[in-house]
């Protein structure tokens, strides 16, 4: 393996990070707070050490799948490094694990925090925590992928294994096309969502954090009541429906956006996305009417907006979901498992998956009823192989044996089993908040610190697809 | 790139990274002492002016005592020097008002000891009101409690300030020290990195066409070294190429 092509590429994503540093350094300037020189010493180190194997190393013409899968890996644990400095420097309620903590959680687009008073952070490191969802939500690769002019079949390699192999069958363009689809969707509906934002009421900062952690299905808000602090009905509408958007395939968005409107509809995984949000909806504004809101209308706003939060992995929250009752609670960690559709920017297992699990379990009882039979699954009229078929169960297996191992050690720490089990599913869903110590309306700054060691590994596992960082563990025993 | 600039560029990045955390540690430090001095000049005089008042203050409650038993003298002298260290530490106090909200403070305790003053300066020794302590709990005491009430008011201001002042000291100190943890750390990665590119990129080559003008002298072998960089190695090489090619002429 050529570790100095790996240091080449990985500066470039120092770099990509710099840049996002340095306007975060311009709105501290600007705002005169202390978040300035934390986040400017942390733009020149990434600069730094971004730029030195940039010029030193000469660029190659191809790297191995191997060399591709280090880099993006690495990427990710690199720009979660970089990108807890300032948050060290800065001080605070930011010791070295919980600047981990909150660094991880942003790229991750997990939006757990440990902040508990987020108002008193400044104003340019808010917006370092927005942006790390940003970079984090695209993907770091995509991101650099889109902005380079072209890296040929290196940009190929890097892109695969970027992307979820669920994602892929929606594009069927080019690298550098597909790149650019994804990106336009992505910075497209980031400004729709600012400006509709702002026309809901929101100043300019709170608009772009908020579109951000929107967009990139994070959940970090500046507001340390979240998006409740607003208890304005159109803000929590527009949320709604940018996060939505933001848990289909951008594929699929992309061709809709193009005037195929009935493709969006024709998807069998955008249909079973939509179908398990509504119902989802429904039955939580049932359960929740009566017992916490006496009138339909507050069951239905509060039902939807958390439900939809949770259920594309957004976090976000609008009210204090610890009190619901058990039915909803449930409802939510169910949603907290599955999450949207792959090719999104959300987390989870993934709603296609979900559509791959029940076709198999079709096709089993099928199969028991004529065990002559020579059955293929299919969706959307594609037949889906066997291997990718496996490959999602063992997929599914493999989530649930790492959120019960996880939830395992963090009880072993003495905290509850619904605090427990619900932060090792959010976590690993990338989804945010859970039940119990780290609801809603609360924060992780209370689990101990190896739990905060153990959550971002479930972050990172999930955010990477297991596999990902599984492999990268065994890089030497892959030939 | 050449060799020289790209080693050059390697020290330059080491000698930033720690030149930029020196300097940052060296303002936050400064602030610190600016802080300090602060922390003295505003709070801690205004504090010490509060303690000064409060100690008038009884002191001129035992002359009026003094008064109310007849002895006249003796507790007018007292009220006097009393009022004096009281005045002096008073126009200290509203000298040094820093905080917002303080002025109010002040002005609060000139208009409750004027009305303390009032009821002292009148004779007392003497006339009808001596040994009438009636008239000392129902108008001299409760006018002295508001003074001192007013007076520690003033204090515990000053006394919450100082402490909110001493706790952003310990995040500036936090501050100061960890530019300089970054910077070794960087600096102890960026080394090793530098190192190893180094080696790959500048001293492996050297061996690489060391190794291939030796194995030509020794067995003949062609020379075949490829350098990936387009620097003095690469020319060094393709030099060493002609010269071998036309030695063979």
């Amino acid at each position: 393996m050529r570790y100095h092509i790996i240091l080449r590429y990985i500066g470039i994503i120092l770099l990509l990070n710099a840049s996002f540093l340095f306007v975060s350094a311009v709105i501290s300037f600007f705002n005169n707070d202390s978040g300035l020189f934390p986040l400017l010493y942390t733009c020149l180190i990434a600069t730094l050490f971004g730029a030195f194997p940039f010029i030193f190393v000469p660029s190659a013409e191809e790297i191995s799948n191997k060399e591709g899968f280090t880099i993006v890996v690495t990427s990710w644990l690199i720009s979660c490094l970089i990108g807890m400095v300032p948050y060290v420097l800065w001080g605070g309620e930011f010791t070295a694990t919980n600047a981990w903590f909150e660094s991880v959680s942003g790229f991750t687009t997990t939006g757990s925090s440990i902040l508990t008073d987020i108002e008193n952070v400044p104003l340019g490191l808010l917006f370092w925590r927005s942006a790390t969802h940003w970079i984090g939500g695209v993907g770091i690769i995509i991101f650099v992928l889109s902005v380079l002019p072209s890296m040929g079949k290196i940009g190929m390699v890097l892109y695969r294994t970027e992307t979820s192999p669920l994602a892929a069958a929606n594009f069927r363009y080019r690298t550098k096309k597909t790149i650019r689809i994804i990106m336009f969707v992505y910075v497209g509906l980031t400004i729709l969502e600012t400006i509709a934002l702002m026309v809901c009421g929101m100043n300019v900062f709170d608009a772009v954090t908020h579109s951000f952690a929107t967009i990139a299905t994070g959940g970090f808000s500046p507001k340390n009541a979240s998006i409740a602090h607003y208890h304005s009905m159109p803000i929590e509408t527009v949320i709604i429906i940018f996060m939505i958007l933001s848990g289909i395939n951008f594929g699929l968005l992309f061709v809709t956006l193009s005037g195929n409107i009935r493709a969006l509809f024709k998807s069998t995984v955008v249909k079973f996305y939509l179908g398990m949000l509504a119902v989802g909806v429904a039955l939580a504004a049932v359960n929740i009417h009566g017992t916490i809101y006496p009138l339909w209308v507050d069951a239905f706003r509060y039902a939807a907006f958390q439900i939809i939060s949770i259920g594309t992995s957004t976090g976000f929250a609008t009210t204090d979901s610890n009190l619901w009752p058990p039915f909803a609670q449930v409802l939510i960690l169910f949603f907290t498992l599955q999450c949207a559709c792959s090719g999104s920017t959300s987390g989870g297992i993934k709603t296609d998956r979900s559509v791959l699990f029940w076709h198999a379990i079709k096709q089993r009882i099928t199969k028991f009823q004529h065990p002559h039979a020579v059955l293929k699954t299919k969706v959307d009229g594609v037949a889906i192989d066997d291997d990718t078929l496996d490959a999602s169960l063992l997929f599914i297996a493999l989530y649930i044996v790492i959120v019960f191992l996880s939830t395992l050690a963090i009880c072993f720490m003495g905290i509850d089993i619904m605090t427990a089990f619900s932060a090792s599913a959010a976590t690993m869903g990338n989804v945010g908040p859970g039940f119990g110590l780290v609801g809603t309306v609360s924060n992780f700054s209370q689990i101990p610190e190896l739990g905060k060691w153990i959550l971002t590994g479930d972050m990172l596992l999930g955010r990477l697809e297991i596999y990902g960082l599984l492999l990268f563990f065994l890089l030497k025993s892959w030939k | 790139m050449g060799l020289r600039p790209k080693i050059l560029l390697g020290f330059l990045i080491l000698a930033t990274m720690l030149l930029v955390a020196g300097g940052w540690s060296i303002y936050e430090l400064s602030n610190i002492g600016i802080s300090v001095q602060r922390l003295l000049d505003d709070n801690y005089k205004s504090i010490d002016a509060a303690k000064s008042m409060t100690e008038a203050l009884e002191r001129e409650d035992s002359a009026i005592l003094l008064l109310l038993l007849g002895k006249r003298d003796e507790g007018r002298e007292i009220l006097r020097s009393a009022d004096n260290s009281f005045e002096k530490a008073f126009e200290t106090a509203r000298n040094n008002v820093t905080i917002s909200g303080e002025q109010g403070y002040v002005e609060a305790i000139r208009i409750n000891y004027d009305t303390y003053k009032k009821l002292w300066a009148q004779n007392i020794a003497g006339t009808a009101k001596e040994g009438d302590l009636n008239w000392y709990f129902s108008d001299i005491h409760s006018s002295f409690l508001n003074v001192k009430s007013a007076v520690k008011k003033l204090m515990d201001l000053n006394d919450k300030t100082m402490y909110k002042t001493a706790s952003n000291l310990e995040g500036r100190a936090h501050r100061a020290t960890m530019p300089g943890v970054i910077a070794i750390i960087s600096a102890f990665i960026f080394a090793v990195i530098f190192s190893f590119l180094v080696n790959l990129l500048v001293v492996s080559p050297i061996i690489r066409i060391t190794s291939g003008i030796h194995d030509y002298l020794e067995t003949g072998k062609s020379f075949n070294v490829k350098i990936e960089t387009t620097d003095e190695l690469s020319h060094l090489a393709s030099s060493v190429r002609s010269l071998i090619e036309r030695s063979k002429l």
